[in-house]
């Protein structure tokens, strides 16, 4: 019966159902993606996977009752001879010298259906759940549709237990523990989302079978997706986090029904398809957000060890990639600083002039004597000014230059003060003044050693930048795309940071798993060291009618 | 006539220094940390180490800035050349090929050298008995061959 129904074929690419399609992750990984329930897997759909590592175990479509039913029904039977299973396919185990781990989903609680009887709802150790026939000896993960509407009371009544108790799982009674708490890592979402929103038969059907069957069944996730998808912000596009975010709870789903055997899994769930551009972006905002300068060193970078705090500053893993990434960002600022001053001084062409002043004129020198002995230089002969203008700049600068100190710092100060918080504020560096103090003979009439302390002070006793002024830049589309791309990008960082998280949290329970089985092994090894040779076979037939499952298999005749 | 001019013996450093004066702040504090420790306890060659090597990553980040970066001034650079901020000998040594990583001038005059030849640390890694760890002893280069 089992070899019915799974036979890996190798080789033997069969086209893709329609709506699916290719896709090369920019890991290199080949993935699939349905453009319409904005699924995604890894694993080829419509037909078992074609060919996997030895190592890998064979996924196992457990939405098949059939399948379903064996596959619990083996773990429920005396255990049998390695050569038994060898219809689960080479990496079960059955080709393998030593036994490997197996999975232990057993079921752990059982609820009536009411208005069914003798129906009933068994949920798993792992979250799943299926319904059962006693009667008919039948057990179905995908919930007849008959049990529905009653199924869903029951689920109903327990998303109001849980909303109204969110604190006290133990409320949860009949449901196991991990069902709900960690077991899945949508749960709490999915069931806040199911009291949100309209819980229409056909969805509820698909979010009950689907908990966690693990992968090879991309059904599955289209429908946890979905359920995921009308989320707080709307639906929003299916990006690349998302589907490492996806790939990441299949991967640790999986892991969950092979314990020891996710090495591969866990290679792809901690190496989400995140674009390599969009990391690079999101380093460069890092060092936009941190005012850092890009003239400054990256070896000064590294040893203030500022940003490495940032979660940005890991999504590029390698020292590397982050200089690089450094490297393009440094010049691209300085390109765009030098342009910027350049216009700055190009919009009022008396500021070199005045700077010019200031290094050269001297009351020696009368303006016809200044003006024969610097004629070559560029300030003097910049069309954009009038001779007579310069005339006067001159004497006024000359004449100012007789007034004492204190005139000439309070006039400064006025003209600092009467520039508005958008222009002059603690954000201002004393070297990058706007061009309204840079043109105005008030700034240049004290020398720099005194001014530039001053206009340093004055400064920093500023408020800061107001923030209005992005509104008004909001016209400037090159200025509302780069927004929105960084928008984007954050979100993706905080999706790929979410389902990292959640796989580390899976890790560790399956660790602790693997923990408490290797216990109970130990456990039994010493019990079976105490029991004589008669007392074993009792021992073993105790066992065994204590592991009896709720369902047995529903045998050959499927 | 009043005091026009307050004469600053020094000339104010060109436009762009702002941009750089935080790090070459501490490329100096560096310094002076380096010439202030004691020595006692160190190798006497190699109580220069630490100079010859702040000396080279300050030459290193202004010639950075003005040949591969095109960040500073002409005006500026040369302002820092004359005011002993970089080494002028060594960037020109840099912009020579197969000196693009010359660590120090004195690893390439062969005079002071044991064996009338330049230093080892000039010698291309692929030269080397594998795994061969050099380090010299003018500036505690371990290797700056164009080709490592
Ligand atoms: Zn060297
Ligand atoms: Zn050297």
């Amino acid at each position: 019966m089992l070899k019915s129904t799974y036979k890996p074929s190798p080789g033997a690419l069969q086209p893709l159902p329609p709506g699916w399609t290719e896709h090369k992750a920019p890991t290199g990984h080949t993935y699939y993606y349905h453009a319409d329930t904005k699924e995604s897997t890894y694993k080829r759909p419509g037909a078992p996977p074609a060919s996997f590592l030895p190592q890998q175990p064979p996924p196992i479509n457990l939405s098949d009752p059939n399948v379903a039913n064996a596959f619990m029904a083996q773990y429920n039977a005396p255990p049998p001879q390695q050569g038994q299973r060898g219809g689960f396919g080479g990496g079960r185990g059955g080709f393998q010298p030593r036994p490997r781990p197996q999975p232990t989903d057993k079921p752990r609680s059982k609820v009536a259906i009411p208005g069914h009887e003798p129906w009933i709802l068994v949920y798993t150790r792992y979250g799943r759940r299926f319904a059962y026939n006693p009667a008919k000896n039948a057990s179905y993960w995908r919930i007849p549709e008959k049990l529905m509407p009653a199924i869903l009371e029951l689920d109903q009544a327990r998303i109001r237990r849980k909303a109204g108790l969110e604190e006290d799982e133990e409320e949860e009674g009949k449901e196991p523990k991990e069902a709900t708490v960690s077991a899945r890592p949508v749960t709490k979402q999915e069931e806040e989302q199911k009291a949100e929103y309209d819980y229409d038969s056909s969805e509820y059907e698909e979010v009950e079978v689907t908990d966690d069957e693990g992968d090879g069944d991309g059904e599955g996730n289209a429908k946890r997706q979905r359920t995921e998808e009308p989320g707080a912000d709307g639906p929003v596009e299916f990006t690349e986090a998302d589907i490492a975010a996806q790939l990441a709870a299949m991967g640790a789903d999986y892991g969950d029904e092979d314990i020891g055997e996710d090495e591969d899994w866990e290679g792809e769930g901690s190496d989400p398809p995140f674009s390599e551009e969009d990391a690079r972006a999101l380093f460069k905002d890092l060092l936009d957000d941190f005012k850092i300068n890009p003239y400054s060193s990256w070896e000064k970078l590294m040893e203030e060890g500022k940003i490495i705090d940032d979660p940005r500053y890991t999504i590029l893993n390698t020292t590397k990639a982050r200089k690089d990434a450094w490297e393009e960002w440094t010049r691209v600022k300085i390109l765009e600083r030098k342009a910027q001053r350049a216009t700055e001084e190009k919009k009022d062409p008396r500021i070199p002039y005045l700077a010019f002043l200031q290094q050269k004129a001297t009351p020696k020198l009368y303006w016809p004597e200044f003006r024969r002995k610097y004629k070559k230089d560029a300030p003097m002969k910049d069309p954009k000014l009038a001779d007579k203008d310069r005339e006067k700049w001159y004497r006024e600068y000359i004449n100012r230059l007789k007034l004492p100190q204190s005139t000439l710092k309070s006039d400064l100060k006025i003209l600092l003060a009467s520039l508005p918080p958008s222009a002059l504020n603690n954000q201002s560096t004393p070297n990058h003044l706007p061009p309204q103090v840079l043109a105005d003979l008030r700034y240049i009439s004290l020398d720099p050693s005194i001014r530039d302390p001053f206009i340093e002070a004055y400064i920093q006793g500023l408020g800061p930048p107001p923030t209005a002024k992005e509104g008004e830049l909001e016209d400037d589309v090159a200025t509302k795309k780069a927004r929105e791309d960084r928008r984007k990008r954050e979100k993706a960082l905080q999706e790929r940071e979410r389902a990292v998280a959640e796989e580390k949290r899976r890790q560790e329970k399956r660790l602790q798993f693997e923990r408490a089985r290797l216990r109970d092994e130990e456990r039994e090894l010493e019990r079976a060291m105490v029991v004589g040779k008669k007392g074993l076979q009792s021992q073993l037939a105790g066992e065994r009618l204590a592991e009896k499952m709720v369902i047995k298999r529903e045998d050959e005749d499927q | 006539m009043p005091a026009i001019r307050p004469s600053s013996k020094r000339k104010a450093p060109p436009d762009g220094f702002s941009d750089i004066e935080e790090d070459l702040l501490v490329f100096g504090n560096k310094m002076k940390d380096a010439q202030n420790t004691p020595t006692d306890n160190i190798p006497k060659h190699q109580a220069q180490w630490p100079i010859f090597q702040i000396s080279h990553q300050r030459s290193r980040y202004i010639y950075e800035l003005y040949y591969e970066k095109e960040a500073i001034s002409k005006k500026l650079y040369e302002w820092l050349l004359k005011n002993g901020y970089a080494d002028a000998m060594l960037i020109a040594k840099w912009k020579k090929q197969g000196y693009e990583k010359l660590c120090c001038l004195r690893c390439v005059q062969t005079k002071e050298t044991n064996f009338n030849s330049t230093c080892i640390c000039r010698v291309p890694k692929a030269g080397l008995k594998d795994g061969q760890d050099v380090q010299c002893v003018s500036c505690g280069c371990r290797g700056c061959a164009s080709s490592d």
